[in-house]
């Protein structure tokens, strides 16, 4: 999805990971995957660079999808559809 | 079938163990079985009175109160709650080895911290590393 599209969806849960390290925003993805329903979207907050690659990468071994990341300043936001 | 990760933890130093929890909770996002197997200074560093009062490191040794002091201002959790929050996430089982424990005079499995699920010997390690997908030496 272009960033645009990305401004204007609809995002079911929020998770802000920006205080935490690798594999932080990793793992409250995971924990927060399980309070939404299949077809729901979900934003990960991260200031970690290293996440930009891993949750793209989880989404897909984990059979979710990967929507696009936003860039903010001095963070970012991964979204993804379960 | 869960993909299977096999560590023999060896060191009982910090820097080592916070390497260690990282990769477990990579693991741990992934929904890994883990098997960790604790072997002679790691059994140190996993003694009840050791466990948060243990401040060795094993390498850049010189500059060990800005490693440690990093790990505090970038909030990474003590290797103890990764580990945790491991266990909490996925299979993990932590075994301690039993000529490890007798070293540090820990005999039984109330010796170390609760992570520790049991206490095993060489040969439950080498069954299940062959079975593993990964494995490390730490």
């Amino acid at each position: 999805m272009t960033p645009e599209e990305l401004a204007q969806i609809k995002v079911d849960k929020s998770v802000d990971a920006r205080g935490t390290s690798c594999p932080g925003p990793l793992l409250a993805a995971k924990k927060a995957i399980g309070q939404i329903e299949k077809g729901q979207v979900m934003e990960v907050l991260s200031a970690d660079e290293g996440t930009k690659r891993d949750i793209p990468k989880w989404c897909t071994k984990k059979g979710f999808e990967y929507l696009g990341t936003v860039e903010e300043s001095g963070y970012f936001k991964i979204f993804l559809r379960k | 079938m869960a993909k299977k990760l096999c560590i023999a933890l060896f060191s009982g130093s910090v820097d080592k163990l916070t390497a260690a929890g990282v990769i477990l909770g990579g693991a741990a996002a992934e929904d890994m079985d883990v098997d960790i197997f604790v072997l002679l200074q790691a059994a140190f560093a996993f003694k009840k009175e050791n466990a948060l009062t243990n401040e060795r490191v094993a390498e850049i040794t010189d500059k060990k109160d800005e490693f440690l002091a990093s790990l505090k201002r970038l909030e990474a959790p003590h290797w103890t709650e990764a580990f945790k929050t491991a266990k909490e996430m996925t299979n993990v089982k932590i075994h301690i080895c039993g000529f490890a424990g007798k070293v540090w005079h820990g005999e039984k499995l109330e010796d170390f911290i609760d992570l520790a699920d049991d206490i095993v010997g060489i040969g439950e390690y080498i069954d299940t590393a062959e079975n593993a997908d990964i494995n490390l030496f730490i």
